[in-house]
């Protein structure tokens, strides 16, 4: 095995969680509600980019499989009153075996195509959920009154977070293995990967079960977080979008960057409410947006990079070699 | 000696254009085979044939006396039959080593989670193509031509082949280059390593093979030793313009 766990990146990411795990001593519960919207925008974002942002198939229906999650939790937890301990699993599994079934046809097509096909996914389900057994998927109207896992902003502000946390250090000790490089280089030239020896399609699908493992995760415990699912809401463009920028904005291709872009992005959304209220928050979210893909493409993180060692007198090469495939990321 | 790689009768045609017709020719276990041929002879189809990389027509492929035709390119790759390009396809944000590591990974994602890179094979990789622990960490955007095409030999060879394909291996290089390459390659074929070679390069190429295939249009045109290949009037008139 690679060598994975240096004394720096370990102490930096217990670092991480100790000053996350004291924020609730700190900020009131209102703060701690838009961390908790943060984190598991986060986890989204973190499954988009196992998927798209290092083999670079863009997903556009990752809230496809966000939904088949959701759904599924919902239903079994709402309409079939089983508890949680199962039902959260069985959602997570019906996320991978659902979203398997209808994705690994696409996982055949390319750029453009790929894209269109998800996208496409995304307003299948978003029709299905209303037209077929509306009785169990609540129609256009949804479910509510959904049982919670545990009560409070404090409890589900620290059961978000360890979720987040657990799968971002998973992730992260994953993708520095040879299988993240092999990842990141079916992103760089796919063809060439082939030549090497290697079956590409495996790994798509593999990239792709961990993608829809982390989304399932994310929709089941969400769920259970808000109490109640709305179609409309769930798979709209403007979700989408947020999953995707997210992830882009703070370093794609990154296990940290995801993170930083859901945090940022969230309290950016939130600060800017008592200003602009309504949707045009996203008109201004979005040319953040573009201003730091244009100028800044590798994103939030790799200018934090830059900042520290321009501090430590560094050159540019050397950013290059702190974010590379075995770099800390 | 033994036959390695087999073609028989291999038909390639895209829509109305026949690249490939008919195209019969055995490699030797241990041999270094030069096809040659003008632009558009349909030399690198015949490699993307082998490997995989389009199916043929009609015909077959056989390596080692075993139908590979419908294997796909990672099998093939994963049986012994490895491949260069004419343009270089370097991925572009690794730098050399990681370039090598991607060649050298097994094809199986627990040995990938689990098992070590060897980087000193990794060094052993590129000091053998000419790459000096300066150039280790370069990207390919701070390469050169001829070492973007050491790169892709050194990735090529860390897939471990028993069989390679080098295609226009010397397009690019520079004198010096072209003689460490040919130093490199002969050193492979002592180890006991077979090649199909195409190049332009005919005087570079003289020495490193043994006989040679001569095609033009798609049809085999002439086999036998370079000299005699090259001697052929047909060969002559189609390639050299003679």
């Amino acid at each position: 095995m690679e060598k994975i766990f240096t004394t720096r990146s370990i102490l930096l990411w217990i670092l991480f969680a100790v000053v996350m795990c004291a924020i609730p001593f700190l900020a009131g519960k209102g703060f701690l509600r838009i961390c908790i919207q943060a984190f598991f925008l986060a986890i989204y974002a973190m499954s988009w980019d196992v998927l798209s942002g290092r083999t670079g198939y863009v997903s556009f229906g990752h809230p496809f499989l966000v939904g088949i999650g959701t759904y599924a939790t919902a239903i079994l937890s709402y309409r079939f009153d089983m508890p949680l301990i199962a039902s959260i699993p069985l959602g997570i599994l019906a996320t991978m075996i659902g979203g398997t079934i209808l994705f690994l046809p696409a996982l055949r097509i390319k750029e453009t195509y790929f894209a269109l096909v998800t996208l496409a996914f995304m307003e299948l389900i978003y029709q299905l959920t209303q037209v077929v057994r509306p009785d169990l998927t609540g129609g256009t109207r949804g479910i509510s009154g959904i049982e919670s896992i545990t009560t409070g902003a404090i409890n589900n502000y620290y059961l978000s977070f360890g979720l987040m946390f657990i799968i971002a250090f998973s992730l992260w000790a994953l993708m520095r293995t040879r299988l993240g490089n092999a990842l990141s280089a079916i992103g760089m030239n796919e063809e060439a990967v082939k030549g090497c020896g290697i079956n590409t399609t495996k790994l798509k699908l593999f990239a792709f079960l961990v993608s829809a493992l982390v989304a399932g995760i994310g929709g089941a415990f969400s769920v259970h977080y808000f109490g109640s699912l709305a179609p409309r809401n769930l798979f709209d463009i403007n979700f989408l979008f947020t999953i995707i920028v997210a992830a882009l904005i703070g370093g794609s291709s990154t296990i940290i960057g995801p993170m930083i872009g859901a945090l940022f992005l969230t309290f950016l959304l939130e600060y800017l409410r008592p200003w602009v209220p309504g949707t045009e928050r996203f008109f201004i979210y979005g040319i953040v947006a573009l201003l730091l893909y244009m100028y800044r493409p590798s994103g939030i993180y790799a200018i934090f990079w830059e900042v520290v060692d321009k501090f430590k007198g560094k050159n540019a090469s050397s950013i290059k070699d702190s974010t590379s495939i075995q770099g800390v990321k | 000696m033994s036959v390695v790689l087999e073609l028989n009768k291999v038909v390639k045609r895209f829509g109305g254009i026949t690249a490939v017709n008919e195209l019969s020719f055995n490699v030797n276990k241990g041999e270094s085979l030069a096809l040659l041929g003008p632009n558009g002879a349909g030399k690198t189809t015949i490699f993307s044939l082998i490997m995989g990389e389009h199916r043929q027509t009609s015909g077959s492929i056989k390596l080692r006396g075993e139908e590979i035709s419908k294997l796909g390119t990672h099998k093939r790759i994963n049986n012994g039959i490895s491949r260069t390009y004419q343009v270089p396809r370097p991925f572009n944000e690794l730098n050399v080593l990681e370039n090598i590591r991607v060649g050298m990974m097994p094809d199986s994602i627990m040995d990938m989670i689990w098992k070590k890179s060897d980087e000193k094979l990794e060094k052993k990789l590129a000091d053998n193509v000419g790459f000096s622990s300066k150039e280790y960490y370069r990207t390919p955007s701070e390469l050169s031509m001829g070492d973007l095409r050491k790169l892709e030999l050194a990735r090529t060879l860390a897939t471990n082949p028993e069989i390679m394909l080098l295609d226009e291996v010397f397009a690019g290089l520079t004198v010096g280059e072209i003689e460490h390459m040919s130093q490199l390659l002969h050193e492979k074929r002592k180890e006991g390593m077979t090649f199909v070679i195409v190049s332009h390069d005919l005087r570079s190429l003289e020495p490193l093979v043994d006989r040679a295939v001569a095609m033009t249009f798609g049809h085999q045109i002439a086999e036998g030793s370079f000299i005699d290949v090259m001697a052929d009037e047909e060969v002559r008139a189609s390639y050299l313009g003679e």
